[in-house]
Order: C-alpha cells, then sequence, then structure tokens
C-alpha cells in the first residue's frame, strides 16, 4: 500500500478512521485490559493492605506418578508456602523420612510475588489513562502499551523462566534450614514454579571422597539437575545420585498466565492498528 | 581506550536532534551539570551556568534499554562519576567529564532507585551504592567496582522496595535506611560501620517494620531541616484532583512542594499543627481526611509551552548548595526538553500567579539555535528547493571496499556517494563548497515511501555477487540493486508490512538459501528472499508478535524465529513448514542452542542500521572488532607476507581506516553517522601506499621511454618518472618506517607478478579498475586530510594555519566538530553540536572574553579543552600521523582532483611539470636531465612539506599549553601516555612517548613529585622488600 496512491478523499476517511481509533477503540481496549488484569491480579489473592491472613491456604498434593518413594503435600498461601510435608523413602535401607515445615518459617515463592507485582504496576499504568483522558497521538498510545506490555511480559516470564541455580546455590539458599527435623547433609530440596506448576525437587548425593579417581567437574546452573552431576560446598564435594521431580498444577496460575497471554495479545494488536497509520503520516510529498 | 586501537569517532548529528524522551534526571553536585537518561537507553549531558542557562554537552551510548535511575557515584568534586542502571538490569559507572565509561555490570535484576552513601570503614569513607527495585531486598552495592557486597533483608513481609530514603544523623553514627515496600509496609534498618564489616557473613534484618496502609506509594522524602517529619507521598493522595501525585520532595521546615504526573507543581505550606513533634510527620489516603488541607501557596506553573507529550515529564527537586544557587526544580519531559524553576526560600500566599519558569530549552531548540546548523552526512544532496530540512536519512550502509556509503532517504530514493568527500563537504570549508552536486554520487529510485533497510550482502559473504545492493522499504518491497550500474534488478513484493530488517544466511546453509537474503517486516513475516532465482522461495508469517530476532540452526535446515513475547517459531526452511513453536524455558533454551551452534551470530550484527535499542552494544563491538581485525590482518600482511602475491590482496584491506557506522537513537529517528577513524589503520595505509608508489607505475628507463611514447596518458607518465627518480629514496623510507622487505631484492619480481596478476586475473582487474564507475580518489589521503583538518587546533597559530591551509592541502572546519570517545565493552560517549558554546562552561571571566572565544572556537581548538582523556587521543592520533606524513615523500593533501578545481592556484612545481608533460615523445637523455631537474624540486618541494609537518606536530605537542591558556586546556593524562610507551605501532608510540617527556616537562618538578605520590601506592611492593634485603 504506497502511501503515495491515497487521494485526498481517501486520506479523509483515514483520517477519521485513526480518530475514531484514538478516541473510541483504545478506550474500549484499554478498559478491557484493566478487567483481564484485575481478574489477574485477583488470582494472585492478594491480601488487601498488607493484612495477611486474609490469603487462603490451599493444599497440593506433589508425587511421582507410580512411584510411592517421594511424597509432599505442599500448602501455598498467597505467594507464600507456609506448610510442607515431605516424605522420602531411601532408596538403599529402605528407611521411611518425614520432614515438615518449622511453625515459624514459611518459604516465599518469588516468582509468584514478582509477577503479582509486575501486573499491578500494569494495571497502574493503565488506571492513570482512564476514560477521561483524551489521547491525541498514536505514539502516546504506542509508549503506554510498551510499558504495559513490559510488565506483563515480564510477569509471564516470571513464572515461565524459573531462575537456573546451581547446586551450592540450593544448598546455600536457605530452604535446608527450613525443616524439622533439619533435612540431612546429602538431601537438598528446591520448590519453583514452572508455568502453571509448583514443582518440587529433591536431590539425594553422596559425598566423593577426595582420593576418588573420577574427574571432579562442577555442574553450571540449571533448574532441574541430572543425576552425577558434581558440586562443591563447604570445602565437601558431592555428586547427585537420585533426583525426585514431582509437581502439581495450580488452577489459578493457570488463569493468570491465560489472562497475561490474552492481554498480550490485546496490546499487541492495538499497537498493530495505531502502527498501520504511521506510514501515511510520516509522508512528506517528494 | 576501546581495547588497544586508537579509535577516535566523529559524528554527523544532521539537523534533526535525536529523540530523548526523558525517564529520569539528575543534578550534579555544585548545580554544575544535569543528567538526564532517556527511554532508548541514552544518557544527556547538560551543561548548566550560574545564570541557569543550560546547554546539551555529550550523548552516552551503551545502555540497551530505557534508563530507570541515575545516581552520583563519588563524593569528591574532582571525579565526577555517576551510575545509571537501565530496565534490562544493566549498570554502567561513567565518568562525566569525558563521558567515559569507568564499569559496567549487569544483574537480572532491575533497579527502580540508587542512592550513593559513604561508609566508614575504618578510617577510610568507601562509596556505596544502596539500590532497590524489582526484588524484595535492598542491594549494597560498591560504588567502584560495581559488585553487590551484601543486602539488606525483611524478615516480616518481604516485597519489593517502592522508595527509600537514607537519613543521615548529626547526633549519633548510626544512619539509618527508610524504605516503604509495594505493599504499604515501613521498613528502617539501622546501617553502622560495623555492618560493613560484616560483609555477606550474617544477613541484616530491618530493625522496624510497620504497616502504614498506602497502596502504590509513590515517594518518601526526610525533612532534612528538622530531622523530624518524614513525608509519603501516594498516588492519587488528592482524590479532589483526577491527576495523580507522583513525587514530591519538603521544601523547608514547612512547606512542602508535591507534583504531578501530567507536570504540574504545587508549593503548600503546611499548618502548624503538623509541625510539632510528632516523630514522623506522615499523610496518606486514609489520614487525609481528618487533616485540614494545607493551603496552596503556589502552583508553579507548567510547562512554557503546552507541546504534546507522549508520556509523563519527570520532576526533581534539588535543594541549593552554593548562595548564589537557589533551590531549584527541574522537569524533564518527552520531547528532550529540561525546564527549571528557581524557586525562592521566602514564599507569599499567592496562588493565581505561578512561578515561571527561569530557564526551558530543548535539545531540537539547541540545535536549532546553532549556525552553521549541525551537519547530515548527505545534506548537501538532499536539499529540496521550498522545504527547509534535507530530506532525512533513514538506512544507511557503508562499503569499506569501495570507500562508498550508501544512503536510503525519506523519500525513497537511495544516494551512493563517496564517504569521505561527502564528510568533507560537511565538516571542512574550501572550495568544494562552490561547486553543485559535489560529491560526485549515483542516486537509485524505485522505491515510494521512506527506505527502512539496506543491506550489501558481499561485504557480509563473498559468495554474493558484488553488484548486488539490497533495499527495503515502507512501500512492502525489497529492492535488487546493480551498485555499478545503477540498474534495478528486481522487486519483490512478498511482505505485506514495512520491511524492518534484511539479514544474510549463515555460511553452512544449503546451497539455495545462500543465495537468499533474509526479509523481516513489520507485519510479523519473515522470508527468505532467492538473489539467483529472483523468487521468495520461503514465507514465514502469521506469527502473533513482532519478530525480535532471527537464528539459524543450518545443520537441521531450521529458521529459528524469536519473538517479542518470549515465544519462538521454528521453521524448516526447505519445506516452508513450521516445526515447532514454543514458549519458556524451552524457546531460551532453542535460542541458546543457536548461539552454542554458530558462535559468529550471522543475524543482527551483520545489519547496521536496525534498532540502536537493540543493537547499540553488541553492534559497536563488533565494528570496533572487524576494524582491529582488519587492521591485524593488515599488520600481518605487511609484517609477515613477503610474497609478491601477497601485494595483489592490499587495496582489499587498504580502505578500513575509517568505518561509516548509521546509528539510530531511536527507532523513527533519521539515521545519526558516526565516522570511525583508526589511527592505526591509517598510518598502516600510508605507509603502504608510500611502499607502493613506485610499483603502481614503470620503472626501468625502457618502461619509462616506452611510457612516455604512449602519449596518451600524461599522468601515469609523470608519476612513472617521478617515482623512477625518487625510488631509491623511497625504499630507504620503507625500510625504516614499516621494517618490511617488500621490495628489498625482489622487487622486480614482484612488480611482474602483480602485472601478470593483473593480466591473467580478470576478475581482480574488474575490481580494480570500476570500483564505482565514479570518480577516481585517493581514500587513504583522503580520510587523511578529514582526519587531519578535524582535529588540528585552528586559530592559534596564524602562520602555521596559513601554512597548513596553503601547503599541506588542510581545510577549515565550518564550526567545532563533535568528536567522540569510545571506553570500555563498546560504550561512547559523543559530543552533541555546539558543545562548547560559551554558556556551557561556567566561566569565571567576564562575557566579553566569552564572547570573543566563541568567535574563534568554531575553529576547533575547543576540543583540547573538553577533557584529558579526549587531548590524550587527540594529541596522540595528530603527532602520530604528522609523523607519519612527514616520512613520506612529498605528502600533502593538495589531491589530484582538487588540483583540477578552478579556484586552485597552481602549485609552484606544477609549471614545472607541465612543461615536462608538454613534449611527450622525448629522447631518452632529455627525458633523463628533466628527471634530475624535477627531483630537485621534488626534494625541495619533499623538505618544505617535511618542515610544515614537523612545525605541525611541535605545536601539537609543546606548545599547545601555551597557546591555549592553562583555563582552556585539559592536559593529556599520563596514564594514558604510559600505556602506549610500547604501543605495537612505532609511529603511536612515538608519539606518545614525546608526548609523555613534553607533559613531564610542562608540570614541572611539583606536578612530577604529586604524581609519583599519586602512583607510589600501587606499585608493586617487591621492589622495597628486595632493596630492604640486599
Amino acid at each position: 500500500m504506497a502511501a503515495a496512491m491515497v487521494s485526498s478523499a481517501e486520506r479523509a476517511v483515514l483520517e477519521e478512521e485513526f480518530k475514531w481509533l484514538l478516541q473510541e477503540e483504545v478506550h474500549a481496549v484499554l478498559k478491557q485490559l484493566q478487567d483481564i488484569l484485575k481478574e489477574a491480579s485477583h488470582r494472585f489473592a492478594l491480601p488487601a493492605g498488607g493484612s495477611e491472613g486474609a490469603a487462603k491456604q490451599e493444599n497440593f498434593v506433589l508425587s511421582v506418578a507410580g512411584m510411592d518413594q517421594v511424597k509432599g503435600v505442599l500448602t501455598l498461601q498467597g505467594d507464600a508456602l507456609c506448610q510442607a510435608d515431605l516424605n522420602l523413602k531411601m532408596p538403599r535401607s529402605n528407611q521411611l523420612l518425614h520432614f515438615t515445615f518449622r511453625e515459624d518459617k514459611q518459604w516465599k515463592l518469588q516468582q509468584i510475588q514478582d509477577a503479582r507485582n509486575h501486573v499491578n504496576q500494569a494495571i497502574y499504568l493503565l488506571m492513570n489513562r482512564d476514560v477521561n483522558y483524551h489521547f491525541k497521538t498514536g505514539s502516546e498510545v504506542l509508549k503506554l502499551m510498551d510499558a504495559v506490555m513490559l510488565q506483563l511480559s515480564r510477569a509471564r516470564n516470571r513464572l515461565t523462566t524459573p531462575a537456573t541455580l546451581t547446586l551450592p546455590e540450593i544448598a546455600s539458599s536457605g530452604l535446608t534450614k527450613m525443616f524439622s527435623p533439619a533435612l540431612p547433609p546429602d538431601i537438598l530440596v528446591n520448590f519453583y514454579i514452572n508455568l502453571n506448576k509448583l514443582c518440587l525437587t529433591v536431590y539425594q548425593l553422596h559425598v566423593l571422597q577426595p582420593s576418588t579417581t573420577k574427574n571432579f567437574k562442577p555442574a553450571g546452573g540449571s533448574i532441574l539437575h541430572n543425576p552425577g552431576a558434581m558440586f562443591e560446598f563447604g570445602n565437601q564435594r558431592y555428586e547427585v545420585s537420585h533426583v525426585h521431580k514431582m509437581e502439581c498444577v495450580v488452577p489459578w496460575l493457570n488463569d493468570a498466565l491465560v489472562f497475561f497471554t490474552v492481554s498480550l495479545q490485546l496490546c499487541q494488536q492495538l499497537k498493530d492498528k495505531i502502527s498501520v497509520f504511521s506510514s501515511y503520516w510520516n509522508y512528506k510529498p517528494y | 581506550m576501546a581495547g588497544n586501537s586508537l579509535v577516535l569517532p566523529i559524528v554527523l548529528w544532521g539537523q534533526r536532534a535525536p529523540t530523548h524522551c526523558i525517564s529520569t534526571l539528575l543534578l550534579m553536585d555544585e548545580a554544575s551539570m544535569i543528567v538526564t537518561g532517556c527511554h532508548d537507553g541514552q544518557i544527556c549531558l547538560w551543561d548548566i551556568a550560574p545564570d541557569l542557562e543550560i546547554n546539551p554537552r555529550a550523548l552516552l551510548f551503551g545502555h540497551t534499554a530505557s534508563i530507570t535511575c541515575l545516581s552520583k557515584a563519588s563524593a569528591s568534586s574532582e571525579k565526577q562519576y555517576i551510575v545509571s542502571a537501565s530496565e534490562s538490569g544493566e549498570m554502567c559507572l561513567w565518568d562525566v567529564n569525558d563521558g567515559r565509561c569507568i564499569e559496567f555490570t549487569k544483574l537480572a535484576c532491575t533497579h527502580t532507585g540508587i542512592q550513593f552513601y559513604q561508609f566508614m570503614v575504618g578510617t577510610q569513607r568507601e562509596g556505596r551504592l544502596l539500590c532497590h527495585g524489582h526484588y524484595p531486598e535492598i542491594l549494597v552495592v560498591d560504588a567502584t567496582s560495581l559488585e553487590v557486597l551484601y543486602s539488606l533483608l525483611s524478615k516480616i513481609s518481604p516485597d519489593w522496595i517502592s522508595s527509600m530514603t537514607i537519613i543521615k544523623s548529626n547526633r549519633t553514627q548510626e544512619d539509618t535506611v527508610v524504605a516503604v515496600s509495594v505493599t504499604g509496609i515501613l521498613k528502617v534498618w539501622i546501617i553502622t560501620s560495623e555492618v560493613n564489616r560484616m560483609q555477606d557473613t550474617t544477613p541484616v534484618f530491618e530493625e522496624e517494620s510497620k504497616p502504614i496502609y498506602c497502596q502504590n506509594c509513590q515517594s518518601i522524602s526526610f525533612c532534612a531541616f528538622t530531622q523530624r517529619s518524614l513525608l509519603v507521598v501516594c498516588s492519587k493522595y488528592w482524590r479532589v484532583r483526577k491527576a495523580t501525585i507522583r513525587a514530591n520532595y519538603s521544601l523547608l521546615s514547612d512547606k512542602v512542594i508535591v507534583w504531578t504526573e501530567d507536570g504540574q507543581s504545587f508549593i503548600y505550606k503546611l499548618p502548624a499543627s503538623c509541625l510539632p513533634a510528632s516523630d514522623l510527620f506522615r499523610r496518606d489516603v486514609g489520614k487525609a481526611v481528618e487533616n485540614l488541607i494545607p493551603p496552596l501557596l503556589y502552583s508553579v506553573l507548567d510547562r512554557a509551552d503546552k507541546q504534546l507529550l507522549i508520556c509523563p515529564p519527570v520532576t526533581r527537586f534539588f535543594y541549593g548548595h552554593r548562595e548564589f544557587f537557589s533551590n531549584l526544580l527541574i522537569q524533564g519531559d518527552s520531547s528532550g526538553r529540561l525546564c527549571i524553576w528557581s524557586v525562592p526560600d521566602t514564599l507569599e500566599q499567592d496562588c493565581t500567579k505561578g512561578l515561571q519558569a527561569t530557564t526551558s530549552i530543548s535539545l531540537q531548540e539547541a540545535f536549532d539555535k546553532l549556525t552553521p546548523r549541525p551537519a547530515g552526512i548527505i545534506d548537501q544532496l538532499s536539499l529540496i528547493p521550498n522545504i527547509k530540512e534535507p530530506l532525512k536519512v533513514t538506512a544507511s550502509v557503508y562499503i569499506p571496499a569501495h570507500g562508498r556509503l550508501v544512503c536510503g532517504r525519506e523519500d525513497g530514493s537511495i544516494v551512493i556517494v563517496p564517504a569521505t568527500q561527502t564528510a568533507i563537504v560537511q565538516l571542512l570549508q574550501g572550495e568544494h563548497m562552490l561547486r553543485r552536486g559535489w560529491p560526485p554520487h549515483r542516486t537509485l529510485r524505485g522505491h515510494r515511501n521512506k527506505i527502512t533497510c539496506l543491506l550489501y550482502p558481499h561485504q557480509v559473504s563473498s559468495r554474493y555477487d558484488q553488484r548486488y545492493l539490497i533495499s527495503g522499504g515502507v512501500d512492502f518491497s525489497v529492492i535488487i540493486w546493480d551498485i555499478f550500474s545503477g540498474e534495478m534488478k528486481h522487486i519483490f513484493c512478498v511482505h505485506g508490512g514495512e520491511i524492518t530488517q534484511l539479514l544474510v544466511p549463515p555460511e553452512n546453509c544449503s546451497a539455495r538459501v545462500q543465495h537468499c537474503i533474509c526479509s523481516v517486516a513489520s507485519d510479523h513475516s519473515v522470508g527468505l528472499l532467492s538473489l539467483r532465482e529472483k523468487k521468495c522461495i520461503m514465507l514465514a508469517s502469521r506469527h502473533l508478535f513482532p519478530i525480535q530476532v532471527i537464528k539459524w540452526r543450518p545443520s537441521d535446515d531450521y529458521l529459528v524465529v524469536g519473538c517479542s513475547d518470549g515465544s519462538v517459531y521454528v521453521w524448516q526452511m526447505d519445506t516452508g513448514a513450521l516445526d515447532r513453536c514454543v514458549m519458556g524455558i524451552t524457546a531460551v533454551e532453542i535460542l541458546n542452542a543457536c548461539d552454542e551452534a554458530l558462535p559468529a551470530a550471522v543475524d543482527s550484527l551483520s545489519h547496521p542500521a536496525v534498532n540502536l535499542k537493540q543493537a547499540m552494544t553488541r553492534r559497536s563491538l563488533a565494528a570496533l572488532k572487524n576494524v582491529a581485525h582488519q587492521k591485524l590482518q593488515t599488520l600481518a600482511t605487511n609484517l609477515l607476507a613477503s610474497e609478491a602475491s601477497d601485494k595483489g590482496n592490499l587495496p582489499k584491506y587498504s580502505h578500513n581506516s575509517l568505518m561509516v557506522q548509521a546509528i539510530k537513537t531511536n527507532l523513527t529517528d533519521p539515521d545519526i553517522h558516526v565516522l570511525f577513524f583508526d589511527v592505526e589503520a591509517l598510518i598502516i595505509q600510508l605507509l603502504t601506499e608510500e611502499a607502493a608508489r613506485p610499483n603502481s607505475a614503470l620503472i626501468s628507463p625502457e618502461n619509462l621511454q616506452k611510457a612516455s611514447g604512449g602519449s596518451d596518458k600524461g599522468g601515469s607518465f609523470l608519476t612513472g618518472k617521478r617515482a623512477a627518480v625518487l625510488f631509491q629514496q623511497v625504499k630507504e623510507t620503507i625500510k625504516e618506517n614499516i621494517k618490511e622487505h617488500l621490495l628489498d631484492d625482489e622487487d622486480e619480481d614482484e612488480e611482474s607478478m602483480r602485472q601478470r596478476r593483473e593480466d591473467t586475473d580478470p576478475e581482480y582487474r574488474s575490481s580494480k579498475s570500476k570500483p564505482l564507475t565514479l570518480l577516481e580518489y585517493n581514500l587513504t589521503m583522503d580520510t587523511a586530510k578529514l582526519f587531519m583538518s578535524c582535529l588540528h587546533a585552528w586559530g592559534l597559530n596564524s602562520v602555521l594555519d596559513e601554512l597548513c591551509l596553503d601547503r599541506l592541502g588542510m581545510l577549515k572546519p565550518h564550526c567545532s566538530v563533535s568528536f567522540g570517545l569510545l571506553s570500555r565493552g563498546g560504550h561512547m560517549s559523543l559530543m552533541l553540536p555546539g558543545y562548547n558554546q560559551p554558556v556551557g562552561k561556567p566561566s569565571y571571566d567576564d562575557m566579553e572574553l566569552g564572547r570573543k572565544m566563541s568567535i574563534t572556537e568554531g575553529l576547533g581548538k575547543g576540543t583540547y579543552g573538553v577533557s584529558r582523556a579526549v587531548t590524550t587521543q587527540h594529541l596522540l592520533s595528530v603527532i602520530s600521523l604528522a609523523n607519519t606524513l612527514m616520512s613520506m615523500t612529498n605528502a600533502t593533501f593538495i589531491g589530484d582532483h582538487m588540483k583540477k578545481g578552478p579556484t586552485r592556484p597552481p602549485r609552484p612545481a606544477t609549471p614545472e611539470m607541465s612543461k615536462m608533460k608538454a613534449p611527450p615523445s622525448t629522447a631518452s637523455h632529455a627525458a633523463q636531465g628533466q628527471i634530475k631537474q624535477g627531483r630537485n624540486h621534488f626534494l625541495q618541494n619533499n623538505f618544505v612539506c617535511l618542515l610544515r609537518w614537523s612545525q605541525l606536530a611541535a605545536m601539537h605537542c609543546v606548545m599547545l599549553p601555551d597557546l591555549l591558556g592553562l583555563d582552556k586546556f585539559r592536559p593529556p593524562l599520563l596514564e594514558m601516555l604510559a600505556r602506549r610507551w610500547q604501543d605495537r605501532c612505532l609511529e603511536v608510540r612515538e608519539a606518545a612517548q614525546a608526548l609523555l617527556l613534553a607533559e613531564l616537562r610542562r608540570i614541572e618538578q611539583a606536578g612530577r613529585k604529586e604524581t609519583i605520590d599519586a602512583w607510589a601506592p600501587y606499585l608493586p611492593q617487591y621492589i622495597d622488600s628486595v632493596i630492604s634485603r640486599k
């Protein structure tokens, strides 16, 4: 579509259409976005005004299908794990181990908190441009959409891409000190969110003797380490012998992700609509 | 700086100022400078005079995303360091005096606020940066190394910190950090000197945590006068108003200044009941109703003009520091405008009349008020009658092999022009100003609207035909051009949106794909366009989001498309089938795997002018690497390869002393062109050319006769003779200079082999004979001419200036040239046009002198008063080049094509020459006689040139401080010179040594002592122990 071909009549129509887009359509989309994001924000069950307790507790049972070696029951309250119940059956000794969170501790899932904060920031940006705001230029809308999309994609990315941690980082994360009775030194646990799932990984370790013939190669950062990964922690070398990965779908996280995706698409469609006109407007006759 | 090489950028800004949508701002101590950060990731430095006049000085490049916060990073006044953080987690430490990047780092998280704080470590004061952002802690970062030392943690409901303030107590050693989290919980940490020593052994938790029930707290601020009250500001604090309150500051003990997102500011006087000794004076949504609404004192008027803004402006308040600086309220907005209000200490109640802004200037206004207007690279070719502004250049690519710059413009035409000559026209005064349509250029017309991208595929890979130039435009089409004939070869119309990127597939793709170009369009589609078959072999469309990155898996025949929402689409190139569409971790892993498979990423690196935002760091790094690589190759060829066959390849390398890089600060901006001069490469090229000069013509007397018989080529006859006469001399010079053995004994062989090669290899000849069918010119000498003319300190020694103009062929600049400074990791600072406007420097001299300066300052000597690092680089360049030219025979810039010009007076030697040219078929003895005569002239001429160059070098080396006066001259940095003491390039090494000695002599004994004292602590300790053991 060459802008050079645009006749003056067509141009007038285009301008009229652009005006409609800025005055009507943009606000309609913004309203829709706000509604969706508020719905998403409710899913995060944010207790209003910092008063805890309001968030309801949900229990999730995590286990590996067909195997009863490891089983975990986690209680999620808002963005924190307030209770955890871990049952481990050691492979060799068949000894059953049982761990729970200490009463005074809870584990914050930073991914959920970050996602929630990003959504709230997006909502805040949208609220500043309510129906009474008069958009005068397309670039104003594009700028707003860019800012909103940045927050939304950050929110989604926080949930879809868990942090890649090295084994020493997991070992020193403080999660090991959360349990009573205390976790034995040859067990590491890690919690994270991956997409709509709450994940629990349990690593069983064995100590590498200094005299061992195996050549030691520390593993890098990863979301899930494989058996055989080696690391050094506290002057002691370890190797991962078993990995148990359990996960459980958190329904409201799934909803939130869908909301994020839908609103990102809405934003992009609005941006595309605006930028279609831009090629007409910066045209200057030769 | 940038690695080891001495690369100097010169910028051609064009008349349109770069987009600078201000996202944050900072006033430096003593109100000497304002620093602003923008949404596109650049940082602008503004000089501010005591009368609050402001002038933009430089633009700093390096961040790839929006700047989120700025903070000062040093306490001392002589080291002006700032730290900047961007949306993508990058942090940079800058020296704002010269725009050097001192240190940079990247964290996974985004900072939204940084505050500088000095800890006591023992007796030493150590600078620390307290950072908060999209993470639940406060990070304590070392202010010099940018390392995270430890963090302040929260025990009770940790959350993101939305704002923070440091309260310094006069009474105790303990200082407190007060912060409010996004959920409205006020937290207090106590920081003592012990905290610092603990390092990361035990976590530092908050002392106090208390909900204050305010959602979305925007800012907190502490009253520095009473030390008792803390002001907490939330959005929508005044429900009466529609506008939201953005941030504020308590002004004096009883006044509060508040500003809103639409750029208005209000000053309130607090009612007496609020003042008394309540510990924390806080106001928020809930409590506001109870309080009396404090009387409004002033409504500080909004921006001077009601220009449309595309995003909320940024406002900050700064206390006055000295007597004559009052309290300043500074606002920066999306159009790159800064407004300053000077807020008086005593305010009367006056609601009707607002306070007028003291100063207001935008970047564009600063550009507009300059005469001559800042030049664009091809402005002289883009002027259209009846339109004031020249056509904007929207895309460009530089072809170093031909020295040509290809510019696509907003009207759809493409201009091909010799880069150095067009730059000379824009920057320097000379007779070329009289010529219309100079320099010779070629215009390609075919697109019906703005050109968005250009690609010269042969430059990326030699498998492409060297004639092909590819362009993409807003009119959805991609066109193949033949740059030699100017013909349009083919138009592709396969996309449904503007073309945004043109890329070259990697080397190891299938044979069919190898001859394709990859085009990306704004309708989120990717096409593979075959240049050979002249058709689109694959179109991958219907991506939901804009395409951010294209990667390749040639071994699997996959094209990997990364979209802006983080999704990745994998396409089969052969069949055009969509293999997969993934998101999340898998997507990241697929993209990373592509990088591993192909370390030299061919995607956006090869593409010159995409979005600066995305590619600035990577690209400038790549450009520099490219230059460095080529230079090394040249060096290697010169020093190691003595085979004659390699000589034939030399022209291939010989153009890379100059790189032209187009950059855009914003996608919608016209191109800014940065000329990167590589001093080392330029020296090598000059010497190589000097070495090659006799070779280019004929040497033996027989040949000479033959040549003189061929009457039609008088020019080469002349050079032939010149060469013959000076052959010995040249040979010696070469031996001295490049220490290569190119001509030692096998020079005849070499020559003949070269001849043979030229005869047998038609491709080689064709590449030599018709680079662009435009006018031939000497690229190296032109580059040197441009560079030296820009660097020379004009207006200091009128006799020398005269000589430079007349004998050496240098040209005066139109106005002060905008140089730049490269620093680590592809960071770059570029001076803005008019950086040395008299208002910029807070001059303690009277205005009379300032005005006098401004007249002469247009002539370029301003660059030696900018900063010490800049002086060092410029002096090194100018002296090493002058030394090189000195060693060359008859080196002047009075070029051949210019000699034919209408106004140039003939050189003294020219009549002689033309006489020699006149009888074309002279007998050999007569010729020999003339040769002798010519030789004398030549030697004399040569000697004169030599003298001039040495005068030039001497002036810059020794006399500059005296001529400029110490207040206008920033001396070179000793450490930078010392680092080049053993530079690999002999000329640079000599220049550095001479400069260092001159500088040491200048600073005299006291200065030398100071230097030694300053460096002594860094000297290795073992020296002492060795001595003591003896």
